[in-house]
């Protein structure tokens, strides 16, 4: 293989890699602020998928991909809503809850999205971020959506915001000591709520960028779990939405490599990328689980690390 | 501080005083709460069918017909109830000692794939197969059981969150399983999509005496019945039960935790390894992608309904494996997508859960709480 | 340099304040005074009423007649909120900063003005000159969860000065500081009174610090109170007779002279420690002989719940060793039963028994895996032990609406007896109690105690943890008291001076 096509390769890679992260880092920043305010939603592939239902049926019948997404927002909001406000009642199993929904979304999602399956809907334009180079296959691969940029800055604003707002801090506090929040009279139910459901939004913007721009179909096998994966990817990037962009672009990138190699020719690697990610977390939370150190950024009233 | 209510100002309600004559009356709460939940989700359902402008009388009387009404749509049921039996069990049995485990998808999919590798030099060798069965049943229930039981060694000694954990192992053996179906154990056969070899016809599990259902479905009854019994009946159940109702009074009765749990694990591991061996010794005859349907997913509905009831996750197997039967037959004389059965299913589950928070809350169902006089 | 904050410290009084929960008076005619720049110490044993009349005050709850004068005017505050918007503040047991946040982020947004966006550099440089006002430091960009609970809970004094709070209500804050630290901060919050920009309540059990760095005191006992004065004055023979009451000895149960032996039960130099690794046991070592009763006193807090743990397993043990007749003895089952080691924890419902289990299920759990009950196969008789639970409801006379109730029906006293069925229905070697009669109602509590003797009769050794001193001192053959994690010689108990065991329990 000569140096240029191992450079196509690498580009079509990289390329790859930001357009399978996407989705991944919308459902994991929205996962993440549901996390972060102590409750935990195993949901979010049900967001994701009916999001993307939701999304390409909207722009399909209003002919704007924007709208679709906006609109996939809102369905992942009203799921989200009503998952935070089951949650809140006592005695009820937030991880059955999760699970519960996961199954009504993809539910949901397949038995309004029969009549979209074949048409074509519009999609979300991409911006080429390939132009630089002169080979049609790399300015084809570096094809990048805006709402990558989108959810970067939307981690950065996260992250800013989490340190220097009075709802951020607001929302770490009740993520982390329920009995303090509750002592300065804090609402804890409503913030809880208020987080579950923009996760829940977050996670239908992914959804829709699935449907709209990559793989940019609508068909009853669009996600291959990435919801779930989100959860472990949270917990991989320790709960800080920075880090939750380099964990989508890493888990992003094994999955991408897979198919990258395939097409060289390369095939042992492909599962054993695909299961990188996972066998990673695994190690973090092992290696972490009786670390002092390690314990401390996970919120303290998250259930599954008490 | 003393509660301001005291049972000489609320009567005791009608099934209090019932529960004070007939010992078996107790049973009434945990009866009557998921009950009213089916007919709250029957409700919910109906709802939705009329505002799609569909009749709910046709839905129900569909489903009844597509799963309950004649012998073919009954076996069509119990043909599918069959490995949400088993995998029902693998996650009632961990729930029962507090654990949740989600685990039993990878632990079917790697127990189905060790079923159709065995067999092979089994098979080559010559051994008959009465021998092989069995043996490739034991070795499909005893990878699942190390598969689960990993997640709750590392719940015992490291102290990781057991839901997580065994979530991740799920991903990871449906790789390890892909990686091996396409690569060392592909059958140059299968050119499309990519399987084992395919089981010779005396190695496939065949169907009850008669019926189109295969012993996959005596299995699951079997062993729902001995695990209940291991549960209620036997030491080593009520221990578990004691560790997964108050940790600290089973430690403080000297049981050993940890094993009690890695013992539970691994007998939901088993279950589910059994439901793979099955899949693929009765169903497919060969291991593939199609191992990974979502059996062990739906199998978590099956154990909630049932109450984490080891017996009843019998009945529940079947009453969704009805629903899944007619699935079809409501596609095809409504005109609704089959999906319309995933929906009645989560709506099920949603409410079955959010009844969860009246347990205790309903005067007219629970104990009136005693008071000292002093 | 020190600059002094504005003189502004209140005055508060109690008037008359009775509060009646159920059929209990937790306060029975209640009148404090406090007088503005005074360091006020509130003393009194565990359930004297102390907490209640300070939650009182803060308006956690209302009081059900007297009256709570702040600065003379009369004040009814419906929520803590309205409290502290007064300037009336208070350091809980527990604390209230967030673990993840740091210091700085704790203390701004425990303002009721805390900004929407904050801008840390101005907030930073108003915290560092707020600091440099204050008497004591910590540092603002740490972790709480790096602090040290001395540190905690200096940062918890330093938030109510911070959010302007000139009444500061303190509930045993030295109980998680070193001795050093705790002399640092009640001698820096005694200065600030002098200068009359506080004033200060302190709850405490420890004599030493109220002589000295109080000026005045209150003592509560069962509710009323007992006596006042100055503290440098009043000696603290004088203070802890008030607390602890008249030294005529109740009268003490009927007990069986034993020859004595070599102890039965050994504890030597057993350690454990809480989460953050601080030695909640310190080489704590005690021997109990076949046919007495130990008991152990204290203040709850000192480590006697960390003990009880330990001995029953469900706290590890991190230095030291338990051995039974003298071989090693482990809280595992097989040792539970070899040497027959029996519990009766606290709390039961939370310690010993599964709530939604039914009576005759949780009276099994001794004897579940054993012949009778269990058959061949380890399976369970379901009639034996139906039986087994009907002839021990019938014998220790627990009153349910039938064995197959779950056991959270039953009242508080039926518990205990359900509890006291299955432990003691058999033969007893060694036995460990715990406050087995909080919350108890009188005939409960007496059949409680004629059991406990009952075993001590027949020659168990029984280790009784309790902080109810009279309990201790009606049952126990021999008292130790435990503070701080230690214990004191144990002496017996017949003869006992009640003022020595008080000066105890308040700090070696």
């Amino acid at each position: 293989m000569s140096l240029v096509d191992f450079l196509i390769v690498f580009y079509a890679m990289i390329g790859g890699a930001i357009r399978v992260s996407t989705p991944f880092l919308f459902v994991a920043l929205g996962e993440c602020l549901t996390e972060k305010s102590g409750r935990i939603n195993l949901g979010l592939e049900g967001n994701l998928i009916f999001g993307a239902m939701v999304a390409y049926a909207v722009s399909y019948t209003s002919g704007s991909p924007w709208l679709g997404v906006l609109a996939a927002g809102g369905a992942g909001l009203a799921l989200g809503a009503a998952h935070g406000w089951i949650c809140k009642l006592p005695k009820v199993n937030d991880i059955a809850v999760g699970l519960a929904f996961m199954s009504l979304g993809t539910g949901l999602a397949f038995f309004f999205g029969k009549p979209y399956i074949q048409p074509s809907a519009p999609r979300l334009s991409s911006l080429p971020m390939g132009g630089w180079s002169g080979n049609p296959q790399v300015q084809q691969a570096l094809q990048v959506n805006p709402l990558f940029f989108v959810g970067i800055g939307l981690a950065v604003v996260l992250w800013w915001a989490l340190r220097n707002t009075r709802a951020g801090l607001t929302l770490r506090m009740v993520g982390d000591s329920a009995a303090s929040a509750r002592a300065m009279g804090l609402n804890i139910d409503l913030v809880r709520l208020l987080a579950t459901a923009a996760g829940g939004f977050l996670a239908g913007v992914g959804g829709a960028f699935l449907s709209l721009s990559y793989p940019g179909s609508w068909n009853e096998g669009l996600s291959s779990g990435q919801g779930l994966m989100a959860v472990a990817l949270v917990i991989f990037a320790r709960w800080n939405p920075l880090r939750c962009v380099l964990a989508a672009l890493l888990f992003g990138a094994a999955g991408a490599l897979g198919p990258s190699l395939q097409a060289v020719g390369l095939n042992w690697g492909y599962h054993f990328f695909n299961a990188a990610p996972y066998i990673l977390t695994l190690g973090i939370m092992v290696a972490s689980a009786r670390s002092k150190s390690a314990a401390q950024e996970a919120p303290r009233e998250l259930a599954i690390m008490k | 501080m003393s509660s301001a209510s005291s049972p000489e100002t609320t009567p005791p309600g009608i099934v209090t005083r019932l529960q004070e004559r007939l010992p078996e009356a107790r049973l009434i709460e945990p009866l009557i709460i998921p009950l009213g939940a089916l007919l709250a989700s029957a409700v919910i359902f109906s709802v939705f069918l009329l505002a799609l402008g569909k009749n709910p009388v046709t839905f129900f009387s569909l489903i009844w017909t597509g799963g309950f009404s004649s012998w073919f749509s009954v076996q069509n049921a119990l043909q599918r109830a069959a490995p949400l039996i088993l995998t029902g069990l693998a996650f009632a049995i961990p729930a029962r000692i507090g654990l949740t485990l989600l685990g039993a998808e990878g632990a079917l999919v790697l127990g189905g794939l060790t079923a159709a590798v065995v067999a092979l030099p089994l098979q080559a060798a010559g051994l008959p197969a009465l021998l092989i069965l069995p043996l490739m049943a034991l070795t499909a229930m005893a990878v699942g059981a190390v598969w689960m039981g990993l997640a709750g060694w590392l719940k015992h000694a490291r102290g990781v969150n057991e839901t997580i954990s065994s979530l991740l192992l799920t991903y990871i053996a449906i790789a390890i399983a892909s990686f091996l179906i396409e690569g060392p154990f592909r059958d140059p056969g299968s050119a499309n999509k990519p399987s084992t070899q395919p089981l010779g016809f005396d190695l496939r599990v065949s169907e009850m005496f008669g019926t189109s259902v295969h012993w996959g479905l005596a299995a699951g009854l079997v062993l729902a019945v001995l695990l209940w019994l291991v549960m209620t009946r036997s030491s080593f159940g009520f221990a578990a039960r004691i560790a997964g109702g108050n940790l600290r009074a089973a430690q403080g009765q000297g049981l050993p935790v940890g094993r009690l749990m890695l013992a539970c694990c691994a007998i939901a591991g088993g279950c589910a390894g059994l439901a793979g061996f099955f899949e693929v010794a009765a169903i497919h005859g060969q291991a593939n992608a199609s191992l990974a349907a979502g059996y062990g997913f739906a199998g978590i509905l099956v154990a909630f309904l049932a109450r984490q009831n080891p017996l009843v996750v019998v009945p529940v197997a079947v009453l969704i494996g009805a629903l899944d039967a007619s699935g079809g037959l409501v596609q095809r004389r409504m005109e609704m997508p089959d999906a319309t059965m995933l929906v009645l299913q989560a709506v099920i589950f949603l409410t079955l859960l959010v009844s969860d928070t009246f347990y205790g809350r309903l005067p007219f169902l629970t104990y009136q709480r005693g008071e000292d006089r002093s | 340099m020190t600059q002094t904050l504005a003189t502004r410290a209140p005055s508060l009084q109690t008037q008359g304040v009775i509060k009646v929960f159920g059929s209990m008076r937790a306060l029975d005619d209640v009148s404090v005074s406090i007088a503005p720049g005074s360091f006020h110490a509130l003393l009194g044993e565990n359930g004297a009423g102390k907490s209640t009349l300070v939650k009182c005050i803060m308006g956690f709850f209302e009081a059900d007649a007297g009256a709570v004068l702040l600065d003379g005017k009369r004040v009814s505050f419906h929520s803590p909120r309205q409290a502290q918007a007064q300037g009336i503040g208070m350091v809980y047991q527990h604390f209230t900063l967030v673990p993840c946040l740091t210091a700085a982020e704790n203390l701004v947004m425990a303002r009721a003005d805390a900004p929407r966006v904050i801008n840390w550099r101005n907030e930073t440089r108003a915290l560092e000159a707020f600091m440099d006002h204050m008497p004591f430091r910590v540092r603002l960009d740490r972790q709480i969860a790096d602090l040290s609970a001395g540190e905690k809970q200096k940062l918890e004094i330093l938030k109510l000065l911070y959010l302007d709070q000139r009444f500061l209500i303190l509930d045993e804050p030295t109980s998680v500081m070193t001795p050093a630290e705790a002399d640092e901060v009640l001698s820096l919050l005694r200065a600030m009174a002098e200068r009359g920009e506080v004033t200060v309540l302190m709850i405490s059990h420890k004599f030493r610090e109220v002589k000295a760095f109080c000026d005045s005191f209150t003592v509560l006992r069962r509710g009323r109170v007992t006596g006042s004065g100055d503290a440098r004055a009043v000696s603290v023979a004088e203070m802890s007779r008030m607390m602890i009451g008249e030294t005529q000895l109740r009268s003490r149960a009927p007990r069986l002279a034993h020859a004595s032996a070599a102890p039965r039960l050994v504890l030597d130099k057993v350690c454990a420690e809480d989460e953050a690794g601080r030695k909640v046991v310190n080489g704590l070592s005690l021997g109990v002989v076949a046919g007495e009763i130990v008991g152990i006193a204290g203040v709850s807090g000192n480590g006697q719940s960390a003990l009880v743990e330990v001995l029953a397993g469900q706290r590890p043990m991190t230095g030291g060793s338990l051995s039974v007749d003298s071989a090693p003895f482990h809280p595992c089952r097989a040792d539970l039963n070899r040497f027959r080691v029996f519990g009766l924890p606290e709390e039961p419902l939370r310690n010993a028994l599964v709530p939604r289990m039914s009576v005759a299920e949780n009276m099994a759990f001794r004897s579940f895996d054993k012949p009778p009950l269990a058959g061949r196969f380890g399976l369970i008789s379901p009639a034996r032990l139906g039986a087994k639970a009907t002839d021990l409801i019938r014998r220790y006379n627990v009153k349910t609406s039938s064995a197959d109730a779950p056991i959270e029906t039953l009242s508080g006293g039926n518990v205990q007896r359900a509890v006291l069925a299955r432990e003691l229905s058999g033969d007893v070697d060694v036995l460990i109690v715990a406050n087995p009669c909080f919350g108890l109602d009188f005939a409960s509590v007496a059949e409680i105690r004629a059991q406990i003797m009952d075993q001590r009769n027949r020659g168990a050794a029984v280790l009784l943890i309790s902080e109810d001193l009279d309990e201790i001192l009606e049952l126990s053959d021999r008292i130790a008291v435990m503070s701080e994690g230690r214990l004191g010689d144990a002496v017996p108990s017949a003869g006992a001076d009640r003022a020595e065991i008080g000066r105890q329990m308040g700090g070696h």
